[in-house]
């Protein structure tokens, strides 16, 4: 019997090619007006799959750029088997063995599968031919070597990246976010195709904000929060739920500050049967979405970003027009509208990005503000600008929503983050729209702005307004809304009460997990 | 390490400045040039830019050259202000002199003061049409303009010299590659005796006046800065991007038309397989050199219609081939991007071993 064990015990073991151990110690990036990193230190062994685990902005791609040497650490040191190591460049990682395959691939559309490898290999091109022959092989990769890389799937194209990595006999191999672009099936095949590298002795650093895929293919997991690692444990220790707690922070329900005295009232506004399919694999898909909002109320769209926000916005805001929607707003059907002739039925709408699509930096203060032109505005009066009206509204805008400056004159691109986000939102709300579409409003903006932000965002509300806030601050949305539903992979949760949400109930949606 | 870098702020009179820079470099290169070919670089330079505008009647022709670049570089400054790269003015210009010449023959031995206007009016209208080729192309299929634009020129092209030798030449004309004579009333009027500057540089000076009008003080030209500035803002804001697309095309094509038909009916007289040289192209530099600014594009066009002529000059008294001329245009060019390029970036040296920023 004991023999028996034995002979099974002999057959199971695998060989242990490599014993690889990567620490990095007391890592620390700052960006003006950021902590990155904070003093983050982590180990990692061979022979397992770790999951670096976080939202958007916690810090883990800093890190990983850090092992990669794209980025270098204001301080803290890394340790290969340990020794300390330098990582400068992408080529000192390369040396060193860390392969990373990036969330965008870094291929050359035209060039076929083997010239993309050959760029950056110094072997012969029959030596590399024979080498990549081998690794289709052993891994079951099922790819033709001689066709452009413009022809292959997302999944085929990131299984080029990685054999790029694995011809370097990778000690270290890090994944950023490799399941994005990903199918359901491709996704399997890589999780296959990573187990049984990582069964061959190679450091797998798996990082993802999915709770679901850290469960069901890594060993243990790291969780940063604002450039912090807050807790590194076993998988088989945590559950969805304890990690989505751990991921956006239990703290959270504790500044919620909303007066919920609105009467439901009136429907405003009701979508049903949005769909938006993109041919772009970056773009996500909506599929299927229906809600509706009534007068004076915020409904938040929660989310990681890249799960279908971009698309809701633009779909909502007019800039993409897509067929069989329906979007009725004040019983108007305006699903066929472009944004300007929106803003006539009094919307309004404020884009994520401030500095390249809701203003532009080198046009002037009021010529900005010309960008929100309808009728009764009278800015442009046969076909002419009138120049007088527009600076006079300008003023306003300027006065009424504390913009730093009075000089209508001056170009938009000397304002600070959060007085151009005060411009834009107060040229969106100036003309009292019924409804106001923002998407994350105080991305990137200091504490001051954000609380002005806040207090504009609720006062409409208090007015009767409503507003739709899609956001990737969970913080904000709790503050703000009085429904709030999330969006993952471009379909929407149920709505719910802001009351009987909870931060964990979010973080288990946000990561595609269900409750009840 | 050498490190490029973005500037922030530019200065607009640097801005304006820099063309100016970019025309005496290439005097300086110009003048190397010739010094290489074994002339005396002053004399040279005298012969090509001060010879060919030393009386009134070389000043008329400076007149005459600078007439047509102007307007179609007026013309696409509407396309290139909204990031639209018409490069087919040259084949605009071309069908426009067709459509112009075709209705000049209808009109052969016909007189009346309604002729001209009906003229002059069909040939803005054929550049008009042969733009939008692209521009609808643009629109509905999605094909990249550059090129589209750039074959139509060839197709242009052929489909002159195709008229001139076969239905339209001349019948009394020795089998010339040409058509007769524009009968009087299909000519411009000459505004001096002795001199070619015709009435069309008051077509191009009121183009110009229209086109500072609509570029700076209407919504359209509102919309085409914007749209130049960033398409993200544009679609945003709800501008129609496809109607604006076939309108800046359309102006364009339609100031490359009337340059074409003012060239016909003008100093040329007729139709013949050489209606421009490379006006349409040139015309690209002189929008650039004048900064798509319609004041700027009137220096500009002066600066290198004078290149046109000091060439002509050059072949005569220095006996270089008249090409020079293209290698002064290309001079030009390139000087003036290399000076945006440090316009726009700064260049940083880097100590080799330093490891911060």
């Amino acid at each position: 019997m004991y023999l028996y064990y034995l002979i099974l015990n002999f057959t199971t073991i695998k060989p242990i090619l490599m014993n690889t151990k990567l620490k990095v110690s007391e890592i620390s990036k700052i960006y003006p007006g950021c902590i990155a990193n904070d003093k983050v230190s982590l180990e990692f062994k061979s022979g397992k799959i770790y999951a670096l685990l976080g939202e958007n902005g916690a810090g883990k791609s800093t890190l990983v750029k850090i092992l990669s040497g794209v980025v270098k650490p204001d301080e803290g040191e890394v340790f290969l088997n340990n020794e300390s190591i330098k990582l400068n460049s992408p080529l000192d990682a390369k040396k060193n063995n860390i392969g990373m395959v990036f969330q965008h691939f870094n291929l050359f559309e035209t060039l076929s599968v083997f010239e993309n490898l050959s760029i950056d290999s110094d072997k012969k091109n029959e030596d590399l031919r024979l080498s990549v022959y081998n690794i289709l092989k052993k891994y079951n990769f099922k790819i033709d070597l001689d066709i452009p890389v413009l022809n292959l799937s997302a999944g085929q194209k990131q299984k080029v990246e990685i054999i790029r990595c694995l011809i370097r006999n990778p000690k270290v191999l890090i994944m950023d976010e490799p399941t994005s672009v990903l199918t359901e099936q491709e996704t399997e095949d890589l999780f296959i195709s990573l187990k049984q590298f990582s069964d061959e002795g190679i450091l797998i650093i798996y990082i993802t904000h999915k709770l679901k895929e850290v469960l069901s293919l890594c060993d243990e997991v790291a969780v940063m929060r604002k450039g912090k690692i807050v807790s590194v444990s076993k998988t088989k220790e945590e559950k969805i739920e304890t990690l989505a707690n751990k991921m956006v922070g239990e703290n959270l329900s504790a500044i919620k500050k909303k007066n919920n005295n609105f009467k439901y009232s009136e429907e405003i506004l009701k979508i049903s049967n949005l769909n938006f399919r993109s041919e772009d694999p970056y773009e996500t898909n909506l599929i299927n979405l229906n809600f509706s909002l009534k007068k004076g109320e915020c409904l938040g769209i929660a989310g990681i970003s890249g799960n279908g926000q971009s698309e809701l916005f633009q779909i909502l805001s007019g800039e993409i027009i897509t067929d069989y929607t329906s979007i009725k707003f004040r019983d108007k059907e305006i699903s066929k509208l472009n944004p300007r002739e929106r803003r006539e039925y009094l919307m309004a709408f404020s884009p994520e990005d401030r500095i390249s699509q809701a203003a532009v930096p080198e046009l002037k203060i009021y010529e900005n503000v010309a960008l929100n032109n309808f009728k009764s505005s009278n800015f442009f009066e046969k076909g002419l600008v009138n120049e007088k009206k527009i600076k006079e509204h300008s003023k306003k805008i300027l006065s009424n929503f504390s913009v730093n400056t009075d000089n209508v004159e001056m170009k938009s691109q000397f304002l600070s983050g959060g007085n151009l986000q005060k411009l834009i939102i107060g040229r969106e709300l100036i003309t009292s729209p019924e409804l106001l579409v923002c998407f994350n409003p105080t991305w990137g903006l200091d504490v001051g702005a954000i609380n002005y932000i806040h207090e504009t965002l609720i006062n409409i509300n208090e007015q009767g307004k409503s507003s739709i806030l899609i956001s990737t601050d969970n913080d904000e949305l709790l503050r703000l809304s009085d429904r709030i539903c999330v969006i993952y992979k471009g379909k929407l949760s149920k709505i719910m009460d802001v009351n009987e949400v909870t931060p964990e109930k979010l973080g288990i949606l946000m990561g595609g997990g269900s409750i009840d | 390490m050498i490190k490029i870098e973005k500037r922030n702020d530019v200065s607009p009179s640097i801005y304006f400045l820099t063309p100016i820079l970019a025309i005496f470099l290439t005097l300086f290169g110009g003048g190397i040039i010739f010094y290489v070919l074994g002339f005396n670089p002053i004399e040279a330079l005298k012969f090509f830019f001060i010879t060919p505008i030393s009386d009134l009647y070389g000043f008329s022709e400076l007149l005459v050259k600078a007439t047509p670049l102007c307007l179609i570089a007026i013309g696409l400054s509407f396309c290139f202000k909204s990031n639209n790269w018409n490069i087919g003015a040259e084949g605009q210009l071309i069908f426009g002199g067709i459509v112009g010449g075709g209705v000049a023959l209808l009109f052969y031995g016909h007189d009346g003061f309604y002729i001209l206007p009906i003229i002059i009016l069909s040939g803005a209208i054929g550049g008009m049409i042969f733009a939008m080729i692209p521009a609808v192309l643009k629109t509905y299929f999605n094909t990249n303009e550059i090129l589209v634009s750039l074959m139509l020129v060839y197709v242009a092209k052929l489909l002159l010299d195709y008229l001139v030798v076969g239905p339209w030449s001349n019948p009394e004309g020795f089998n010339f590659p040409e058509t007769r004579q524009f009968s009087e009333a299909s000519r411009m009027p000459v505004l001096f005796d002795g001199l070619r500057i015709h009435a069309g540089i008051f077509i191009t000076l009121i183009t110009v006046f229209l086109s500072w009008l609509i570029l700076y003080k209407t919504y359209l030209g509102f919309q085409i800065k914007v749209s130049g500035l960033s398409l993200k803002t544009a679609k945003y804001a709800g501008y129609k991007g496809k109607t604006m697309i076939i309108v800046v095309f359309m102006i364009s094509g339609a100031c490359a038309g009337l340059a074409g038909v003012g060239e016909i009916t003008g100093p040329i007289g007729q139709l013949h397989r050489n209606i421009s040289p490379d006006y349409g192209f040139t015309a690209i530099i002189v929008a650039f050199l004048g900064r798509l600014n319609p004041v700027g594009i009137i220096f500009a066009s002066l600066v290198v219609a004078l290149t046109y002529l000091g060439a002509e000059t050059a072949q005569i008294f220095l006996q270089v081939p008249k090409y020079t001329g293209q290698v002064f245009q290309g001079m030009i060019l390139f000087f003036l991007l290399g000076s945006d390029y440090l316009l726009f970036f700064k260049i940083k040296f880097l100590g080799l071993k330093k490891n911060e920023l």
